[in-house]
C-alpha cells in the first residue's frame, strides 16, 4: 500500500515540477530521490511497517509475492534511473513529464502485482498500457516512433477488449471480481470462454506467440530509452499479472489449460529464438530476444508451483537488469548493428565486459543470474512431472539463443574495426559494474531473493 | 409489460463486439479503427449491465465496472487521438497503410 | 605459480570439504578427493607446470588476461574433478568451458572465430542437456538432494533412466569426443593456441571420462549396462574411424588431434565393459594419455615455429640436425602407442584386459579384436609420422636445425621422465585408484549381478 500511493504521488509532484523547476539535473534528481523513498517505503512495508492503513474491501493484496516483487520492480527502475535518465533529454523537451509516465506505469504495476479482484487487474493493466502508448509515441517528430505508438495503441487496446470481454463472462458465471478461484461450475461455457479471452490477452500483453508480432516494431520504433523499460519492468510485470490471474483464479482448471499454455510457450520460444538469429540491429536482435526470455518465463505459467514463484521472482531480476544494462550500453552507440559492436572491447574495456556479463546472463551460462533463473524454470517444469518434450525443447532454444548473444561478444571482442567513440562518464561505468556485480552475486547466492519470499 | 428475455441483449451485445472486431481489422481509417475499438468496449458494457440486471441484481457489481470501462475509454480514446493528430501532421494522412516505415 | 604449488600439496591427504550453500534445494558446496579425483588432479597439477614452462617464451598479446583466464580455467577443472554435488558439478564444467572459449578466440588461429563457436555450441549443447538430466534425477531422488549419495539412491524407472542416461551420455560424450559427436575436435584442437589445446586435450577431455565414471556409472547403472554395447560399438566405430583419417593426415596437429580422439574412444569402450582392471586402466590411462599427448604438442608447437609449417610432407630429417628433440619425441609418441615399458602399455594392458574379461558383453572378442586393430593403426601412423619428418634427407627447411631450449628440455624430460616412470613402476597409481574402482564397481551393481 506504501509503494501504491506513493508512485502515484510522485506521478503528480514529477508533473508539477516540469514546469515548477527549470533545470534538468534538477528534475532528474528528484526523479531518483523519489524511486528510492519509494523502494524503502516497500521494503519497510516488507517488514510490517505500513503507512496507509486502508480498507480496500479484500480487492488488492500485498502478500510476499507482490511485496518483494514490487522490491525488484523498483530497484529495476532505480538502476534504469541511474543508468538511462541522462538519455531521456534527448528524446524531447517535456523531461518531467516522461518521469511522472513512468512513476504512474509503476503505480499500474504495483497494482497489477497485487490486485485480488478482476477490476484491479484491468485497472492495473490499463495504467501500465495508457502512459506506454504515449512514451513509445514521445519523439514527435520521428515516424517511426509514431507509427510504433499507433500499433501499440491498436493492439494494446484490442487485447483490452478481449480481456474485458473475458472478465465479463467471468463475471456472468460467477457472479464476482473477486479472484477466489472458480468454484461454480468449472465445465461452463461461460467461464472457459472467459478463460481463453483473459489467456489470449494477457499473452499479448507478455508478447507470448501467436500473440507477438507488435514487439518487434513497437520495441525497435520507441524511442531506446523506453524501450528499455518496456520490455523489461513493463513485461515482467505482465508476468506477474498473469501468474497471480491463473493461480489465484483459475488453478482449479489447470488440467484444462496446461497444455494450450504449454503450445504457446514452445511457439513462443521457438519464434522467438529463430527469428532473433536473423535480426542485423542489435536492438531489433533484444527485442526477439525479450520474445524469447518470455517463452521461459511462460514455462512459470505453465508448472504453477511453488519452484515456479521463486522461479518467476529470480527470472524477474535477472532479466530486467541484464537487459537494462545492455540497453543503457546500447543507447550509447550511434550504430545499432552487430558491426557497431567491432572492436568495441578495445574502446571500452570496462563497457566491454560488463556487457559481456550481461549477455553471459541472458543467455544463461552459470555463475550468473541468469543461468540459475533458467535453472529454476527447469525444475519447475520437470516438477509437474508432463510434458518433459517441453524441457528438452526449451534447452534446445536455449542453445540457439547462445547464438546471437554470442554474435554481440564476439563482435566486441574479436572483430577488427576502429570502434565507435562513445562517451561514459565515471558514475556510468560503476553504475554498470555494480550492476554486474548483483548479476553474478545473484547467480551465485539466488537465496538472499528467494528468503525474502518465505521470512 | 413483459421484460426482453436475457439472450437477446445477449445477442445484440455479441453482435457489437464481432462488428467491432470486423472493423479493427478491415478498416483502414485510423478514425473509424477507433470507433470500432469503442464499440468492442461497449458491448462489453451492455454484458455487465445485463449480467448485473438479469443474474445478480441484489449487488451492483457489473454496473461499477462499467463506469471504470467508460472512464478507461475516455483516457484511451484521449491518447488515440492525440497519436492520430501526431501521425496526421506528418503524413497528411489518416490512412494506416501510409504508416508503413516498418514492415509487421 | 604459487597456485599450483598449492593444488600439488592438496593431492597429498584426502580432503574433504563441505558447506551450506543453496539450502532452499538442498545443494552444497561439497568437495571431496577421491582416488579418480586424485589422479586427475595430479594430472592438472602436473600439466599446467609443463605447459606454462614448454612455453616460457611464448609472447601473448595482453598476456596478463591469458594467464588469468588459463588459471580461471584451471579452478573449473579442479572443481570438477572434485564436486560431489551434482548442481557443482555442473557449474565447474561450465566455469572450465567460458576461459576455454574466450582463450580459443582471442588468441588461435586463422579461423578461429567459427570453430571456436562451434565448440562452444557443441559443448553448451551438451551441458544444458545434462542439467536437464541432473535435475530430472534430483526430482526422483528420495530427499531432494543434488548431493551424490542421494542420487545414487534415486528412484528412475527403466524408461525414464534411459532417457536420463542418454542426456547425460551426449554431454560426456561432447567432451571425449566419442563419434559421431567429434566434429568440433580437430578443428578446434588445430585452431587453439598450443597451450590451451595441450589442457583441451591433455585434461578438459577427461572431464567427459570423469562425468561416465563418476555420475554416470553409478547412478544410473542399470541403463549403463542396457547401453552398454551400444556405446561401445560407437566408440570402437569412432576409434577406427579416427585412425584411419589419422593414417591419411598431412597436418601434424589434427592427426594428434585424432590419434587423442582414437585413445579416448578405447578409454570410453573399456568403461562400459565395467570391469575392475579395466576401470583401473581407464584411469591410469588418463594420466598417461595426458602427460604424453602435452609432450606431443610441444615437439608440435616447436617444429611450427621453427620451420613454419605443420605440413609432414614438407618436413623431412629433423633427426639429423635436432638429435634431442626427435629422441624425446620418440619416446612420447612410442609410449601414446603403448609400447611396453612405456606408461601407455600399462594403461592399455589393462584396458584390454578389461575388455576381453568383461562380464556385461556378449561381444568382447569383437571388441578386443576391434580395439586391438586401432593399436596396430596407431602405430602405422605414428611410425610413419616419425619417420617422414624425423628420418630421411634434410630439406631446405630443416638444414637449419634446431637445438632445444632449456625449458623445453625441462618439460619434455619431465614427461619423459614420469612415462618410464609409470612405465616400470605402476603400483602407486594402483593403489590409488584401486578402492575407487571397486567402490563405483560395487555401486554399478555388477559384483552383485554376476557374483564376481
Amino acid at each position: 500500500m506504501n509503494a501504491l500511493l506513493l508512485t502515484a504521488v510522485f506521478g503528480v509532484i514529477m508533473m508539477l515540477s516540469s514546469f515548477l523547476l527549470t533545470s534538468k539535473t534538477a528534475i532528474r534528481g528528484l526523479a531518483v530521490s523519489g524511486m528510492v523513498i519509494v523502494l524503502a517505503a516497500n521494503v519497510l512495508e516488507m517488514m510490517g511497517i505500513v503507512f496507509f492503513k486502508i480498507d480496500t474491501k479484500d480487492m488488492i493484496a500485498f502478500d510476499r509475492f507482490s511485496l518483494l516483487f514490487n522490491s525488484i520492480v523498483f530497484i529495476s527502475t532505480l538502476v534504469y534511473f541511474l543508468l538511462s535518465a541522462r538519455d531521456m533529454e534527448k528524446v524531447g523537451i517535456n523531461y518531467g513529464e516522461y518521469f511522472a509516465l513512468i512513476f504512474f506505469v509503476l503505480c499500474g504495476v504495483t497494482l497489477s502485482s497485487s490486485f485480488h479482484s478482476l477490476l484491479i487487474l484491468f485497472l492495473g493493466i490499463e495504467i501500465i498500457s495508457i502512459p506506454l502508448y504515449i512514451l513509445t509515441g514521445s519523439d514527435k517528430r520521428n515516424l517511426k516512433s509514431n507509427e510504433a505508438s499507433l500499433k501499440y495503441f491498436l493492439l494494446g487496446a484490442f487485447s483490452t477488449g478481449l480481456m474485458l470481454m473475458g472478465i465479463a463472462l467471468i463475471y456472468g458465471a460467477t457472479g464476482t471480481f473477486s479472484t477466489n478461484g472458480i468454484t461454480t461450475s468449472p465445465t461452463s461455457a461461460l467461464v472457459i470462454a472467459g478463460m481463453l479471452l483473459l489467456m489470449f490477452s494477457m499473452a499479448f500483453k507478455v508478447s507470448a506467440a501467436p500473440f507477438h508480432f507488435w514487439t518487434p516494431d513497437v520495441y525497435d520504433g520507441a524511442p531506446t530509452v523506453f524501450t528499455s523499460f518496456m520490455a523489461t519492468i513493463v513485461k515482467v510485470a505482465a508476468f506477474i499479472a498473469f501468474m497471480r490471474l491463473f493461480n489465484d483464479e483459475f488453478g482449479s482448471l489447470q488440467s484444462r489449460w496446461q497444455l494450450l499454455i504449454a503450445l504457446i510457450t514452445a511457439i513462443t520460444l521457438f519464434i522467438g529464438n529463430i527469428t532473433a538469429v536473423f535480426q542485423q540491429s542489435v536492438k531489433r536482435m533484444l527485442a526477439y530476444s525479450s520474445i524469447s526470455q518470455a517463452g521461459f518465463m511462460m514455462m512459470a505459467i505453465f508448472a504453477m508451483n511453488a519452484d515456479a514463484r521463486e522461479g518467476l521472482l529470480l527470472y524477474s531480476a535477472a532479466y530486467c537488469l541484464a537487459t537494462i544494462g545492455i540497453f543503457a550500453v546500447l543507447m550509447k552507440l550511434k550504430d545499432y548493428s552487430f558491426d557497431g559492436f567491432n572492436a568495441f572491447a578495445k574502446q571500452q574495456p570496462l563497457l566491454a565486459a560488463t556487457t559481456t556479463i550481461f549477455l553471459l546472463s541472458l543467455a544463461g551460462i552459470p555463475l550468473t543470474a541468469g543461468f540459475l533463473s533458467k535453472f529454476w524454470m527447469i525444475k519447475a517444469v520437470a516438477g509437474t512431472g508432463k510434458y518433459l518434450w517441453l524441457v528438452i525443447f526449451a534447452v534446445l532454444m536455449a542453445v540457439v539463443s547462445v547464438y546471437y548473444y554470442f554474435r554481440v561478444i564476439q563482435a566486441m571482442y574479436f572483430k577488427e574495426g576502429d570502434g565507435q567513440t562513445i562517451e561514459a562518464s565515471l558514475p556510468f561505468k560503476w553504475t554498470l559494474v555494480l550492476l554486474a556485480g548483483i548479476i553474478v552475486l545473484l547467480g551465485v547466492f539466488p537465496n538472499w531473493i528467494i528468503y525474502w519470499l518465505y521470512f | 409489460m413483459s421484460s426482453v428475455p436475457m439472450s437477446h441483449i445477449l445477442f445484440v451485445s455479441t453482435a457489437l463486439f464481432f462488428i467491432g472486431m470486423y472493423g479493427l481489422f478491415t478498416r483502414r481509417n485510423m478514425i473509424t479503427m477507433l470507433m470500432a475499438i469503442e464499440l468492442i468496449l461497449n458491448s462489453v458494457n451492455i454484458n455487465f449491465v445485463v449480467f448485473n440486471k438479469y443474474l445478480y441484481p441484489d449487488k451492483l457489481d457489473g454496473i461499477f465496472f462499467t463506469i471504470f470501462i467508460i472512464t478507461i475509454a475516455a483516457a484511451e480514446a484521449a491518447v488515440a487521438i492525440a497519436i492520430i493528430i501526431n501521425l496526421y501532421r506528418s503524413h497528411r494522412s489518416i490512412d494506416v497503410e501510409n504508416a508503413s516505415e516498418m514492415k509487421w | 605459480m604459487s597456485i599450483l604449488g598449492l593444488t600439488l600439496f592438496k593431492n597429498v591427504s584426502y580432503l574433504q570439504f563441505h558447506a551450506d550453500w543453496i539450502s532452499s534445494i538442498n545443494s552444497s558446496f561439497s568437495i571431496r578427493l577421491d582416488g579418480l579425483g586424485q589422479i586427475l588432479c595430479l594430472l592438472t597439477a602436473v600439466a599446467y607446470p609443463l605447459v606454462f614452462i614448454s612455453t616460457w617464451k611464448t609472447q601473448y598479446k595482453k598476456s596478463h588476461n591469458f594467464f588469468a583466464l588459463m588459471l580461471l580455467m584451471q579452478a573449473g577443472l579442479m572443481g570438477v574433478f572434485l564436486a560431489m554435488d551434482a548442481l557443482l558439478f555442473y557449474f565447474f564444467w561450465e566455469l572450465a568451458l567460458i576461459p576455454a572459449y574466450f582463450l580459443c578466440s582471442q588468441w588461435g588461429g586463422e579461423r578461429r572465430i567459427a570453430v571456436t563457436f562451434k565448440f562452444f555450441i557443441y559443448t553448451f549443447t551438451g551441458s544444458i542437456l545434462m542439467l536437464v538430466a541432473i535435475i530430472y534425477t534430483y526430482l526422483q531422488t528420495p530427499t531432494h538432494s543434488f548431493d551424490i549419495s542421494a542420487f545414487y539412491n534415486s528412484s528412475l524407472n527403466n524408461s525414464s533412466a534411459s532417457w536420463v542416461f542418454w542426456l547425460m551420455f551426449i554431454a560426456f560424450a561432447i567432451k571425449l569426443p566419442v563419434w559421431p559427436l567429434h566434429t568440433w575436435q580437430p578443428d578446434t584442437y588445430e585452431q587453439s593456441p598450443t597451450a590451451v589445446t595441450m589442457i583441451l586435450s591433455g585434461v578438459m577431455a577427461k572431464m567427459g571420462v570423469l562425468g561416465m565414471i563418476r555420475w554416470l556409472m553409478p547412478v544410473l547403472h542399470l541403463s549403463f549396462y542396457q547401453w552398454g554395447d551400444t556405446v561401445s560399438t560407437l566408440a570402437i566405430t569412432g576409434m577406427i574411424y579416427a585412425s584411419l583419417i589419422a593414417i591419411q593426415q598431412d597436418d601434424l596437429k589434427r592427426l594428434v588431434a585424432y590419434s587423442s580422439m582414437a585413445h579416448m574412444g578405447l578409454m570410453c569402450a573399456t568403461l562400459f565393459a565395467e570391469t575392475q582392471s579395466g576401470m583401473q586402466g581407464v584411469m591410469i590411462q588418463m594420466f598417461n594419455h595426458g602427460i604424453n599427448i602435452i609432450g606431443l604438442w610441444i615437439v608440435i608447437e616447436l617444429i611450427e615455429r621453427e620451420f613454419g609449417t605443420r605440413k609432414i610432407s614438407e618436413l623431412s630429417g629433423l633427426a639429423h640436425r635436432s638429435p634431442a628433440m626427435a629422441m624425446l619425441f620418440v619416446v612420447v609418441a612410442l609410449a601414446n602407442i603403448g609400447l611396453p615399458l612405456t606408461n601407455g602399455f600399462i594403461g592399455e594392458f589393462l584396458m584390454f584386459n578389461g575388455i576381453f574379461a568383461s562380464a556385461v558383453t556378449k561381444y568382447y572378442i569383437v571388441f578386443t579384436v576391434l580395439a586391438g586393430i586401432t593399436i596396430i593403426l596407431a602405430a602405422v601412423y605414428t611410425l610413419n609420422m616419425i619417420r617422414k619428418v624425423f628420418y630421411g634427407e634434410t630439406n631446405s627447411l630443416t638444414t637449419a636445425g634446431y637445438p632445444l631450449r632449456l625449458n623445453e628440455k625441462m618439460a619434455l624430460a619431465i614427461i619423459v621422465v614420469l612415462v618410464f616412470v609409470i612405465g616400470l613402476y605402476p603400483r602407486i597409481f594402483l593403489n590409488m585408484t584401486q578402492e575407487t574402482s571397486e567402490f563405483i564397481l560395487k555401486k554399478a551393481g555388477v559384483g552383485g549381478l554376476f557374483g564376481q
